[in-house]
């Protein structure tokens, strides 16, 4: 999959999921801010990623990823 | 044929923190990595039957401590006793019938994401295979 096909098919899924317009998510924003995620919902950012890309992500790579461009590179090397 | 059991009464009761009569789970089918089935057989006397049918805070009860009783069950392979689960979250869940008393309601767990110390699982119900229950549930497991 190339990188802009990812980085569209998670904008996508985030967008449906946190009931977000697509358009706030750009790639230096946070994204706890942005999708308005607290403690319990961050579970729900994990297993989507897990269940659209068949990645597993560890709760400790989940703290370092603050921005959705560190997302994107996260999920892309991961199934690239 | 009737499917076997792994674990069926007080061993299933070993697997949760809760005790008679809030018990909602009497049946362990089967358990893998990411997926795991339960069941219950209502009884008259469960303490959420109304009126011969297990009323929607039973069906919920059950879907949780169908949760419960796979995380149980992991510990119990480690050859640890169960940790509390705690109810984080009931979300898109629907209640299409109420099982009748004799009925058996079985319940599919399936783990959709865990981080933090919470998992994410799935629940889908059924009673004689209509199903009749499903959700999003997320449990925070107490280390």
């Amino acid at each position: 999959m190339e990188k802009q096909d990812l980085i569209a098919k998670i904008n996508s899924a985030l967008a449906t999921e946190f009931e977000v317009d697509e358009s706030v998510i750009t790639p230096e924003a946070n994204i706890k801010e942005t999708l308005s995620l607290d403690s319990l919902s961050l579970v729900d950012l994990v297993a989507l990623i897990e269940s659209e890309f068949g990645i597993k992500i560890q709760g400790a790579e989940m703290v370092k990823i603050q921005t959705f461009a560190a997302l994107y590179d996260f999920v892309y090397d991961k199934v690239r | 044929m009737e499917q076997k059991a792994l674990m069926t009464g007080p061993e299933v009761f070993e697997l949760l923190p809760q005790r008679p009569p809030m018990i909602m789970v009497d049946k362990l089918y089967n358990a893998g990595k990411q997926c795991a089935e339960t069941g219950l057989t209502v009884l008259k006397d469960n303490v959420f039957c109304l009126d011969g049918h297990l009323i929607e805070p039973g069906i919920v009860e059950h879907s949780a401590q169908s949760a419960a009783v796979f995380a149980g069950y992991k510990y119990y392979l480690c050859g640890e006793k169960p940790h509390i689960g705690l109810i984080g979250e009931i979300k898109d869940f629907h209640i299409r019938r109420l099982p009748a008393v004799g009925e058996e309601i079985r319940t599919e767990v399936t783990i959709l994401g865990e981080a933090f110390g919470m998992s994410l699982v799935e629940t889908v119900s059924t009673v004689s295979g209509e199903e009749v229950a499903g959700g999003r549930i997320k449990i925070f497991i107490q280390e």
